[in-house]
């Protein structure tokens, strides 16, 4: 079953995948090009392909790519899980109370600390989403509407606009690879939530493909019934990976105080994590396609603020501030083609005979 | 079965959810010294009593209710009052307004200070059923003028201007760049505007890459991770100067560069409103200074022209300035603070023109 349902999977995803590595070719050729010879002389290609536009994209593609995999965790063990802008609001305020009790600490130190917090209270959230929606068989979309709900009204409600955050992550250039030429500044001179969310990528992918957890998840997320006749324990599997799923979500948070900004604001992942959700369903519920995705999203957002900054068109701004927006539909609705979400997601499980 | 003890932690956990969700945010805590019953309870009845309505928010921002409050203090001690005769309501809720001013007049204060735009209707409309009582309103631009109301306003321009007269000669790399809140707001372009010309006045080539927030304006001041990501895209631009003007959305841009290669170096920040070495402890290791509205000097002014009875109605421009360099002074040479000297002379007396609204 589980052979099939992979190969199915994956020769639906090579051409996809070939068609994106041609694209991210095309893409860091161009970049090259452009930095590097008279070329970056025309406005216009800078502002497609200068260093700050990829480097924008970079910032603004981590915590879409971190609450992609979050989704991907859950719903690829059938929990459905709108949640993730709850989740990752939740570790953005406890990464930011972690940090503020703790300027006294080294800045290192309380850094690494926050971030753990982050990810301990998404986590959290994970866990409470998965209590919802297995113990207590709730609707799994309502389940996630509370998560978000309750993380906005308790992060504002406990929000002290008067706490301070010192100090946010700095970028640590990786030795060597920093100095090649545009690759090594947008790549590899980075702070280390960007590196680790692209290293999780692999990760994710790895572990969902590649090992007997990811088979068994994909089984519990694809025909309950089957994995559990097989002797695993389906719910177990929903729990941890939910849980999981919450901890990446609260790890997006912790970048958006810690790495991003250095400071809380209220409703601060501002529908970052139904991007998240858009990129994860564009990307297929596979973790590359939601990097993909993800860096398809932020590169509209570097662009429209590209545009901005150069100045070089008298388009007026509300139309370019839309771009980011509609690249999103047109993705979702249009050039997604045909995505299959995993078949047994968003059904309670019931062992036979159980009640 | 323990399950209808789960049922009801759920219910109740939703239902706090759904509770919490619905409070508002609470604008503060109550202050320790102050309350709202602290303007009517004062026993003794002076000659001379001033009051002040914060905005939303403690009297202790590090922002504009503090330096306002900071005001009312300086000028009354300088008039000699007692120490129940200058008090503060801060206001917990943007509806309280009305009733927190109306407290002051009900206690017979003779000059009541309201803090932030936010107040400009509360204000008038207490003025006019109130033509013994004189305001002070910051930053509330008078379109009609009442006789008892001063608007304490500035020309950003001008303290744009000092700050691109800075940014300018800071700058090595010929770039700089300014991170903004929305052009729909008239004070944030005149910033922009003063900034800009204050650059070229120093060097006419130099590039200056500012960009306003996207955003609808109840985003654009909120915003500090557009303001940081948009600050480091600035600086991969070339930029080595950089001023955030935009609330939170600016902090967010000072707090991106302090973390930058250089910072403090080869890369510096400007802030803006007030002397943001306060505000954003973060930036310290770039911010060079604020172009700031003096709002304290401002309401010791008035306070006084209403106690000697030459209080003006309408629109009262304030001094705008530079904030001190603090950690930076020596980096500073003697021959550019003189240069801000004389341009900052040069606009008081208007022999410098900033361009801005013309």
């Amino acid at each position: 079953m589980s052979a099939i349902a992979k190969l199915s999977t994956t020769s639906r995803m090579s051409r996809r995948a070939a068609i994106s590595l041609v694209l991210a070719l095309a893409l860091v050729a161009m970049a090259v090009l452009v930095n590097k010879t008279p070329l970056g002389e025309h406005t216009w290609l800078r502002v497609l392909f200068g260093i700050s536009a990829l480097n924008f994209t970079l910032r603004a593609t981590v915590p879409l790519v971190l609450g992609a995999l979050s989704g991907i965790l859950c719903e690829r063990s059938g929990i459905i899980n709108i949640g993730i802008e709850g989740m990752m609001l939740a570790g953005a305020f406890a990464g930011f109370v972690a940090k503020t009790s703790t300027n006294h600490w080294p800045l290192t130190v309380s850094l690494i600390f926050s971030v753990a917090v982050a990810v301990a209270v998404g986590g959290l959230m994970g866990a409470v989403h998965a209590l919802f929606s297995i113990r207590f068989r709730m609707d799994q979309i309502i389940s996630g509407t509370v998560i978000i709900i309750l993380a906005l009204g308790a992060s504002s409600y406990l929000y002290n606009r008067d706490a301070i955050a010192e100090g946010k992550f700095s970028s640590i250039p990786v030795p060597g690879l920093s100095q090649i030429d545009v690759i090594g500044p947008v790549l590899f001179d980075n702070p280390p939530i960007t590196y680790l969310a692209l290293i999780l990528v692999l990760v994710v992918h790895v572990a969902l493909f590649y090992t007997r957890w990811g088979l068994r998840t994909r089984a519990v997320g694809e025909h309950p019934r089957a994995a559990d006749s097989v002797g695993i324990n389906v719910n177990r599997y929903r729990y941890v990976n939910t849980s999981l799923g919450g901890m990446l979500a609260g790890l997006a948070g912790a970048f958006l105080v810690l790495e991003a900004v250095g400071q809380f604001q209220e409703g601060m992942t501002a529908g970052r994590g139904f991007i998240s959700l858009a990129a994860m369903i564009f990307g297929n519920w596979n973790p590359f396609g939601a990097l993909g995705a993800a860096a398809l999203f932020g590169y509209t957002q570097a662009l429209q603020n590209e545009l901005l900054l150069a100045g070089v068109t008298q388009v007026p701004r509300q139309f370019i501030s839309m771009l980011p927006y509609v690249v999103t539909i047109v993705a979702v609705s249009g050039l997604v083609g045909r995505v299959r979400p995993p078949a047994a997601e968003g059904k309670v499980y019931e062992t036979e005979g159980s009640a | 079965m323990n399950s209808s003890r789960l049922i009801t932690l759920f219910t109740i956990l939703t239902a706090l959810a759904l509770v919490l969700a619905a409070c508002p945010a609470p604008a503060a805590m109550p202050a320790a010294d102050a309350d709202s019953s602290a303007a009517t309870d004062d026993g003794m009845a002076g000659e001379f009593k001033v009051g002040l309505v914060t905005d939303v928010g403690r009297v202790n921002d590090r922002s504009f209710n503090q330096s306002a409050w900071e005001g009312v203090v300086a000028a009354a001690e300088g008039l000699g009052l007692a120490e129940d005769d200058f008090k503060y309501i801060e206001t917990q809720d943007a509806k309280d307004y009305a009733d927190n001013i109306q407290q002051f007049i009900d206690a017979d204060y003779n000059v009541i200070v309201s803090v932030g735009f936010a107040l400009a209707d509360a204000t008038n409309t207490a003025a006019k059923d109130n033509p013994d009582v004189f305001f002070i309103g910051i930053d509330q631009f008078q379109g009609e003028t009442l006789p008892n109301v001063a608007g304490l306003i500035f020309n950003e321009d001008h303290s744009g201007y000092l700050a691109g007269v800075l940014a300018g000669s800071l700058s090595q790399s010929g770039t700089i760049a300014a991170v903004l809140g929305t052009d729909l707001v008239p004070p944030v372009v005149a910033f922009n505007e003063g900034y800009i010309a204050g650059a070229k006045s120093v060097n006419p080539d130099i590039n200056v890459i500012s960009t306003y927030h996207p955003g609808e304006i109840s985003q654009a001041f909120v915003d500090p991770e557009w303001g940081a990501a948009t600050a480091k895209q600035a600086l991969d631009q070339g930029a080595d100067v950089i001023f955030g003007a935009g609330g939170i959305t600016g902090n967010g841009a000072l707090q991106e560069i302090a973390t930058a290669e250089g910072a403090g170096e080869t890369v510096f920040c400007i802030g803006v409103d007030t002397d943001q070495w306060n505000t954003v402890p973060a930036a310290h290791p770039c911010l060079v200074s604020s172009a700031m509205k003096l709002i304290t000097p401002g309401v010791v002014d008035l306070v006084n022209l209403a106690s000697e009875g030459a209080f003006p109605g309408g629109n009262y421009f304030g001094d705008a300035d530079l904030a001190p360099f603090h950690d930076f002074d020596d980096m500073v040479p003697q021959e550019l603070k003189d240069l801000l000297e004389e341009t900052k002379a040069g606009l008081i007396d208007g022999s410098i023109d900033t361009g801005y609204g013309n």
